[in-house]
């Protein structure tokens, strides 16, 4: 097909456009202030993910290390207390506090999890990392119910957070922060009557939230606990968010980044090749800013570093050329995958 | 958000105002290293080298809830402002229901943002006051019908307060501006399975207003899910209730082929023949049939799916060595 084979990736682009936001970003991002690591994630995992790594300066990957090294929340000094520990997305609470009132700089999920997806895709050996506060962390953050709050000041706590603890437990390979039987049973019990997966039980089904649930169990090996009916009614519920590229609940417009939140649960459940590759390929593709870099949500919006990300990881997984391969469970490349395998390996023999 | 500049006349950073003399501003310190550097306006800078000051002091005084305000305003994602703020409120035995509106007020504007539910959420549990929260979630579900936070918050707010009573006619409403919103669709089976329970009587006026809504609009997703979701507290299960197979055949007989419908009757073949209660209309030739429509006619861009599903069915005639009637 001819449109099919005229589209192609602004591969150049989208990794200047990454480089940007790694650089100085407009006042009118204010609103990301506390989670620049996630900036920080979608662009160097998206460098990754292009193929890009080794292009950035040795010098630049080095600042970014140091930079997440320093949103480390360490040990109480007096006490040993490891309940806050974890990073923090940015260092707009990263002051000294007395011990009073020192639960305000705490480590964040989400933080945590994609501050170790960078130095994982930048090729850092973890040797700073404080695995054992790290755990701590997460094991403070569960709730009776199964689920995790993000952070201990004060927040939510929700499916995106299990997803994020479970993240943290895999990378570390340390599960015993994270209370897989009361994981599971919340999981099981946030499946809807239309067989998706929500933020919480009775909540509306949700692609994003999908994916959280069913990537959280293949990384815990929990993906057996479904049954048969479920396993089929989660295919049939993803698939039909497609439309031409994929929506995240019925009767939504598509968006790019549920090619991936949507892609990844399908492959998650070894059936993203019932999909239909083509349509969702040329969506995706709609959305990409060929001039500047970057995909957006929809055709012809504002791009944006999530976006742009998702939307090359999407694109990823239905083996587009030029693109690294990524491992949907933990959203980052088979490269910094094969790179944690080998320090597994260096810490089950030291 | 809207533009958070310099621009507001009248303004005085709290590094010129007297009443802030006492504090000294703890800059952020981002190490030699900052990369995803946002440059921030001169009043981002200044209200949060000074929240960042009475942080540290762990100053607990109306100046400092004053500043949180102003803190919110330029990034009301930020969690910590938000949980010192309720420190504060605490501290200073403010009057948490000028809270409530003032919090009100900030979801107005920022009505997809974590932490303003989330705070309003631990008001409402101080106070034990769930008076406001039906409205107030109402509202942002005029703006938004999908907006999933409202929707939680209403959840959370109905459980936890058991206010069920005119929650079905919240729903109707809904429904009856869009029979595709499927937040609302999702809403009616929580009342259901939380408050009025799945009676066999209920569970008939529920599949017959679903039948209603699908003849209205038949390609809808969210309805079909629904009438499975309410079949499954029906003993007879998805293919025993005379009602709703009859509703299915006399739509496919009246030439209706929305993927849902064949779908549906798919899965109805799919339970027949797995209690063994197969029929003329309900087995597994005609379930092969409607998967083969369906790849190759009505729901193309899924062919992979309903051609998989296809030989699913296959492996039943081996398995069982069932024919066709
Ligand atoms: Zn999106």
């Amino acid at each position: 097909m001819n449109n099919e084979e005229s589209i192609i990736l602004a591969n150049r682009q989208h990794g200047k456009y990454f480089m940007r936001f790694l650089n100085v970003l407009p006042a009118s991002l204010s609103s990301h202030d506390t989670t620049r690591v996630t900036i920080a994630y979608f662009a160097v995992s998206g460098l990754d993910v292009l193929g890009s790594i080794s292009t950035m300066s040795l010098e630049l990957q080095n600042r970014i290390i140091q930079w997440i090294y320093r949103l480390q929340v360490h040990p109480d000094k007096d006490t040993g207390d490891m309940s806050v520990c974890g990073f923090q997305g940015s260092s707009t609470v990263n002051i000294d506090f007395n011990s009073r009132n020192k639960l305000y700089r705490c480590g964040h999920l989400a933080m945590t999890y994609t501050g170790l997806c960078i130095l994982l895709a930048l090729g850092d050996d973890l040797s700073r990392v404080n695995r054992k506060a790290i755990i701590e962390g997460v094991k403070a953050l569960q709730t009776e119910e199964g689920n995790f709050a993000a952070t201990l000041s004060g927040c939510e706590s929700d499916m995106r957070f299990v997803y994020c603890a479970a993240c943290i437990s895999y990378i570390l390979n340390d599960w015993s922060g994270f209370n897989i039987k009361s994981a599971t049973d919340y999981i099981i019990k946030s499946i809807g009557y239309d067989y998706g997966i929500a933020q919480c039980p009775e909540l509306e089904s949700h692609g994003g939230t999908t994916f959280c649930a069913l990537a959280t169990l293949s990384l815990t090996n929990q993906l057996d606990q479904l049954s048969e009916a479920q396993i089929e009614g989660l295919k049939r519920w993803l698939l039909l968010r497609q439309i031409d590229g994929f929506q995240g609940r019925p009767n939504k417009p598509v968006d790019t980044c549920y090619s991936f939140w949507v892609g990844a649960s399908l492959k998650i459940l070894n059936a993203l090749h019932l999909s239909d590759y083509a349509n969702n390929r040329s969506y995706v593709y709609e959305t990409q800013d060929i001039v500047v870099g970057g995909f957006s949500k929809w055709p012809d919006t504002c791009t944006d570093p999530m976006h742009t990300y998702l939307g090359l990881a999407g694109l990823s997984l239905i083996g587009e050329s030029g693109l690294f391969e990524i491992v949907p469970t933990l959203n980052i490349s088979k490269r910094a995958h094969e790179h944690l395998k080998t320090l597994h390996e260096q810490w089950a023999s030291s | 958000m809207s533009d958070c500049g310099d621009s507001d006349a009248g303004w005085i950073f709290y590094k010129d105002r007297p009443d802030w003399n006492d504090i000294k501003p703890v800059p952020e310190d981002d190490g030699i290293t900052p990369v995803v550097v946002i440059a921030h306006s001169e009043k981002f800078e200044d209200v949060y080298d000074y929240f960042r000051a009475i942080l540290q002091k762990d100053e607990k005084s109306q100046r400092a809830l004053e500043l949180t305000k102003d803190a919110v305003e330029l990034n009301s994602a930020n969690y910590t402002v938000w949980q010192y703020r309720r420190e504060l409120l605490k501290e200073l035995g403010t009057d948490l229901r000028s809270e409530l509106d003032y919090v009100e007020s900030v979801i107005k504007i920022s009505p997809k943002n974590y932490q303003v539910w989330h705070h309003r959420r631990v008001l409402v549990e101080w106070l034990q006051d769930p008076s406001q929260e039906l409205d107030l979630t109402a509202e942002a579900l005029l703006h938004d019908p999908k907006n999933y936070h409202a929707w939680q918050h209403r959840q959370w707010a109905i459980k936890s307060f058991r206010l069920y009573d005119k929650e079905i006619e919240f729903v109707d409403s809904l429904l009856s501006d869009d029979v595709r919103n499927n937040s609302a669709w999702n809403q009616r089976y929580f009342v259901h399975n939380n408050h009025t329970g799945w009676s066999d009587m209920n569970v008939q006026r529920e599949i017959c207003y679903t039948l209603e809504k699908i003849k209205f609009v038949k390609n809808n997703e969210s309805a079909w899910n629904y009438l499975r979701g309410i079949l499954l507290h029906d003993k007879r299960g998805i293919n025993g209730n005379g009602v709703v197979t009859a509703f299915c055949e006399e739509l496919y007989k009246n030439r209706c082929r929305s993927p849902f419908l064949l779908a549906f009757i798919i899965d109805v073949c799919e339970e027949a023949i797995k209690k063994n209660e197969t029929n003329g209309f309900h087995n597994v030739e005609r379930a092969k049939e409607l998967c083969t429509a369906l790849a190759t006619k009505y729901d193309k861009i899924r062919e992979k799916y309903w051609m998989y599903l296809r030989d699913r069915f296959e492996m039943y005639v081996c398995v069982n060595g069932e024919n066709s009637q």
